[in-house]
């Protein structure tokens, strides 16, 4: 998705700030942003790219404007309003127009610790033999897919090499499409002199984890 | 039911842009009591998750991954293998590290991650991600001008050291190795866990020796 959340390389950007700051939650609202969002009911067929790419669709001002949990939050109450658990006229009276909703059981709190202790693969089947080899030059395909995508426009049209192959993994693009299937997934060694124009002496390296169907031989 | 809908999802965002109020701290409110009174949301749930990362899960796991690695080369080698397998014997494996890659600093390459497209972060041994992370400031600026953005950290890199960006596009997620400062060969593990910051398993911070780090 060419969208206003895909930054690299994005110039006018300025300072790092907080750069000392070791805290894990700045503020109150921002712990229970947090929590609120990891323990929000879903559909069963709810996926991290789905909550990707509703949180790329934020109005493209808010996205860059607003602070990181409060997406977090809109991001939630947008997909509950989306999959009809929640309305927008329940959000204005602060106050729920209907009952609970017994098909879609909140998390308990077991849930959550256990989720967070589990290492969960992405890693799915292929049938499809990988393309590519590490070692092989490739090119990344200079358009990205209208919905969500992984594939970031610095890289787009731009040669590197395959340094690492890791088998097939969930297609993202697919996966916030409510049609998850793996794909194989490669990591991408870009020079940055290839990247941008002012790196044009550097020794420097970006790499990149991308799909298959991201890339083409060159 | 969930529409998978781009077009659904912008509408409703621009909806929420002018119903929601504007300061977070009330929209989360909102949120959250609505959804706690709709049983959307288990309170003890959430307090779980709040728990777990406020108290819990954070830097000083990776820090003692970092150390062991520091002393036991066969355990480095396996970290840099399968780091998802070596941190499991820590009990770490987790959120987020299903595909951990740990990455090696040395004298010729310097290691830093980002993630561009939004914010992945290997949860479970580095915590939540210090706000800067998720900044745009550093999402549009790491992948390009590193060495500048290093420079802001207080790192300068020699020209003779390269780069690596890392770029967390996938559910792979990345911990830098450290180098091991000098002088601290008769130290503890517990000891040189101390010395590993968070900001140096992303890739900001460089030097760990004791004594820049008093100065």
């Amino acid at each position: 998705m060419d969208g206003v959340h895909d930054l690299g390389g994005r110039e006018g950007f300025g300072p790092i700030l907080g750069k000392g700051d070791e805290r894990p939650f700045r503020f109150d609202w921002e712990m229970r942003a947090f929590g609120l969002a990891q323990a929000a009911a879903g559909d069963a067929n709810w996926s991290i790219d789905w909550f990707r790419h509703c949180r790329e669709l934020i109005v493209p001002a808010e996205y860059l404007t607003r602070p990181y949990f409060d997406q977090w939050v809109v991001t939630i109450a947008a997909q509950m309003i989306d999959a009809g658990y929640l309305t927008l006229e329940e959000l204005d009276a602060g106050k729920s127009a209907f009952v609970r909703q017994p098909g879609y059981p909140p998390e308990t709190a077991e849930e959550a610790r256990a989720y967070v202790q589990s290492a969960r693969s992405y890693a799915l089947d292929s049938e499809a033999p990988p393309l590519f080899v590490v070692g092989d030059a490739v090119r990344a395909k200079s358009m990205g897919h209208p919905g969500h995508t992984r594939l970031p426009s610095y890289a787009r049209g731009r040669r590197g090499s395959v340094i690492g192959h890791h088998g097939a993994h969930v297609l993202p693009d697919a996966s916030a499409a409510g049609t998850p299937r793996g794909e194989h997934l490669y990591t991408i060694g870009f020079a940055a002199s290839e990247l941008w124009p002012e790196a044009h002496d550097s020794c420097d390296q970006v790499f990149v984890d991308l799909w298959e169907s991201y890339l083409e031989r060159i | 039911m969930t529409s998978f809908d781009s077009r659904r999802i912008s509408s409703i965002h621009h909806d929420l842009h002018q119903h929601l109020p504007s300061e977070s701290v009330l929209r989360t409110k909102a949120l959250e009591s609505l959804l706690v009174e709709k049983g959307l949301i288990d309170p003890a749930a959430m307090d779980a998750w709040i728990e777990m990362y406020r108290d819990e899960i954070g830097p000083k796991r990776g820090a003692k991954v970092v150390a062991r690695a520091w002393r036991d080369p066969s355990f480095k080698r396996d970290l840099l293998e399968n780091a998802t397998a070596a941190i499991e014997q820590f009990g770490f494996a987790g959120h987020g590290t299903g595909h951990l890659q740990a990455v090696e600093n040395t004298s010729e390459i310097h290691n830093l991650v980002v993630c561009t497209l939004c914010s992945c972060y290997p949860f479970s041994i580095l915590g939540i991600p210090p706000a800067w992370y998720k900044s745009n400031e550093y999402r549009a600026r790491a992948v390009r001008e590193p060495r500048a953005v290093l420079s802001e950290f207080g790192v300068e890199i020699p020209p003779t050291v390269e780069v690596r960006v890392w770029d967390s596009t996938s559910e792979r997620r990345y911990l830098v190795i450290p180098q091991q400062p000098n002088g601290v060969e008769s130290w503890s593990q517990e000891q040189l866990a101390e010395l590993v910051s968070r900001n140096s398993m992303i890739g900001t911070q460089r030097d760990l020796s004791p004594t820049r780090r008093q100065a």
